[in-house]
């Protein structure tokens, strides 16, 4: 058994604590003088800390785990994709149809078949847009669909 | 009894039309939550608080909702341990062993039935001690200064990983990395921008929900796509429901003796339901002995884990109304609701914010009569749930989340923010580093750095005030063996509960 992810993990964060550490060295004194508690102090604290624990986790890493492999992995960075593209789409196309392609999609890469995925998510899609902009009385963005 | 007095008080704003809607609301939609696979109480209340939030409730209402849907998602989350032998999280294992056999027995009925009897005998019986033992620990708090305080949310962190936690180091890493992001922003006491790069949106920090909505359900998501499980399950048919009085009759002690070992479970720092669930099966066994048929069916293996995590979820109430510190991630998630609405939890709020307090115990009393009527009958409705096919559903979640988060602030930035926790999640949750203490980091961090900053004040900036008096010295030990014990028994009690699994020969 390889032990791969935590050594990554421990090194990345031990490169975390070191630059954290840092940062909060180069902050200006606070305007009256030193005290003896200042805004780096509990900065400083952490960065020790987490230095340490991730010298453990390099010197004594746990088992690795599986990670998703190919076409897994791919499904993955695709939902994430997918996840982006519907934060990016929201104000621009409006929530009912950014919502219907990002339900839809999801539900079809997931395994559901494309009619009835793109069907549920554009159900779903109108009901919470009519269940929060007149239930609730929260506007969420119309988009292409907005008219005066 | 001043007690009888605030609890009567509690009554008074738990049972007004609004309020008693929303708990209705709450149990309601805890319960569907608990019963989907995949969707635990923490995500549960996750998903909901963004909810809480645009709609603008006023605190007490909010926390009546938040607590129905805990409650109702601990009711919940039996439903598929019964039905299709899969327990929806770690506490629900133990009533596998017993519910499962039931069902195939062709008693699926009467199994729901008697776990939704001993939730609710376990969450009444946890509620009286939440009543009797909180007011008298928020008393007992007020003698804190602000090194007790420090050493507290350190005995915090160290128990959060709890006891089934595997790799402590990882809790301590969890630990520190939230307490990182809560110092992003802009330095309360002395104005200095720390960490914010000259972003304008991290001036005020990091908002605390997006981090839970996007570790807890964002990551789920990502976590689902990877298994791609949940196709093709066998429900259990229900038939109709023929439980007897006396069968009823004969797990009452068993309830009551469940709850009461899942209420100290619970209150126990780190311990939780799990333990809870756990113990109260076990000990019944041994205390039954051959007078049971535990593991091939009895009614009475139903009653007691179930009364077990009921009672501990009431439990591990106590220390985050009392101490603003909380026993378990689903109540950690409370507490930043409770937080957010600008309410500094611990003992002060006992005396500051007395209706809040005591409304959300009354609301849990009420919850939980409504859960039991809502149960019985419902059940089928809930079952039938079960087979909505998780592909359309954990898509239209993650919907509800977006839309949640966007309704707070209407920045597609807080958008990305939500994603990259949720990316960030998955990976550590891959790697085995624990949410909670992450969450809890986040929360606590402000607090704890303001308590630092008092004690090193107080002591002229003499570290040794962090452990000079008795009760921060003994708060530290805690702490310690907090850490500790999780290397000791943690592996024993995995190892119990699996043994347990295989043991009982139906399952598979």
């Amino acid at each position: 058994m390889t032990a791969r992810g935590d050594r990554i993990l421990g090194l990345g964060l031990f490169v975390l604590a070191v630059a954290y550490g840092w940062a909060a060295q180069q902050w200006p004194e606070p305007f009256g003088g030193t005290e003896t508690v200042g805004p780096e102090t509990f900065p400083t604290l952490l960065a020790i800390v987490l230095a340490l624990s991730s010298v453990y986790l390099i010197v004594k890493p746990d088992p690795d785990a599986q990670w998703p492999m190919g076409r897994t992995a791919a499904e993955i960075l695709l939902s994430i994709a997918i996840l982006v593209a519907y934060a990016f789409l929201l104000e621009p196309l409006g929530f009912v149809i950014a919502t219907t392609l990002a339900v839809g999609t999801l539900c079809w890469r997931m395994g559901a078949r494309l009619r009835s995925a793109f069907v549920i998510g554009l159900i779903g899609a109108v009901v919470v847009f009519v269940l929060f902009n007149y239930g609730l009385e929260l506007s969420l963005p119309g988009g292409l669909l907005e008219f005066e | 009894m001043e007690t009888v007095q605030f609890l009567m008080d509690g009554f008074a704003v738990a049972l007004t039309p609004t309020n008693l809607m929303f708990a209705l609301f709450g149990a309601f939609i805890g319960t569907l939550i608990g019963a989907l696979p995949g969707l635990g109480p923490a995500n549960g209340v996750a998903i909901l608080i963004p909810l809480a939030f645009t709609l603008g409730l006023p605190p007490e209402t909010a926390m009546i909702l938040l607590t129905s849907v805990y409650a109702g998602a601990m009711y919940g989350g039996r439903i598929s341990s019964i039905l299709l032998n899969i327990p929806g999280d770690e506490p629900a294992m133990m009533t596998c062993l017993d519910g499962y056999p039931m069902a195939q027995k062709g008693k699926a009925a009467e199994a729901l039935a008697m776990s939704a009897i001993a939730s609710f005998a376990g969450s009444l019986v946890g509620t009286i001690g939440l009543i009797l033992l909180a007011p008298a620990l928020a008393k007992f708090a007020l003698t804190f200064g602000p090194a007790e305080y420090f050493a507290l949310f350190m005995l915090a962190f160290a128990t959060l990983g709890g006891i089934t936690g595997k790799n402590p180091m990882k809790t301590v890493v969890a630990a520190t990395l939230g307490l990182m992001i809560s110092t992003v922003g802009i330095d309360i006491a002395t104005g200095t921008q720390r960490y914010t790069f000259g972003v304008l949106e991290l001036f005020e920090g990091i908002d605390f929900i997006l981090a839970i909505v996007g570790l807890f359900a964002i990551s789920e998501l990502l976590f689902f796509i990877e298994q791609r499980a949940g196709a093709g399950r066998k429900l259990i048919k229900v038939g109709k429901l023929m439980l007897r009085p006396k069968e009823i009759l004969q797990a009452v002690p068993t309830m009551f003796r469940g709850g009461i070992l899942g209420f100290i479970a619970g209150v126990l720092p780190g311990a939780g339901a799990s333990l809870g669930s756990f113990i109260s099966y076990t000990l019944e066994k041994q205390y039954l002995g051959k007078r049971s048929q535990f593991g091939e069916g009895d009614p009475r293996g139903v009653a007691a884990p179930e009364a077990g995590n009921n009672g501990a979820s009431s439990g591990a109430l106590v220390p985050m109304l009392t101490l603003g510190v909380p026993g378990s991630g689903t109540t950690a998630v409370l507490l930043a609701m409770l937080i957010s609405l600008n309410i500094t939890p611990g003992p002060l709020m006992f005396t500051q914010n007395a209706d809040i307090v005591w409304g959300v115990i009354a609301a849990l009393l009420i919850g939980n009569v409504i859960l039991l009527l809502l149960n019985i009958p419902l059940v089928g409705f809930f079952v039938k749930l079960l087979s909505v096919p998780p592909m359309y559903l954990l898509p239209i979640v993650t919907m509800v989340a977006f839309v949640g988060i966007y309704s707070i602030s209407h920045s597609t930035f807080d958008l990305y923010f939500m994603i990259a926790f949720g990316i960030a999640g998955f990976i550590l949750r891959k790697l085995e580093i624990p949410m909670v203490p992450i969450i809890l980091g986040l929360l606590l961090g402000p607090e704890m750095e303001k308590n630092l900053g008092h004690a090193l004040v107080i002591s002229d900036g003499d570290w040794s005030i962090l452990w000079a008096s008795p009760l921060a010295l003994g708060l530290w030990i805690v702490a310690g063996l907090g850490l500790i014990l999780p290397y000791i028994i943690g592996p024993l009690l995995r190892r119990r509960m699996n043994a347990a699994m295989k043991e009982d020969p139906v399952s598979d």
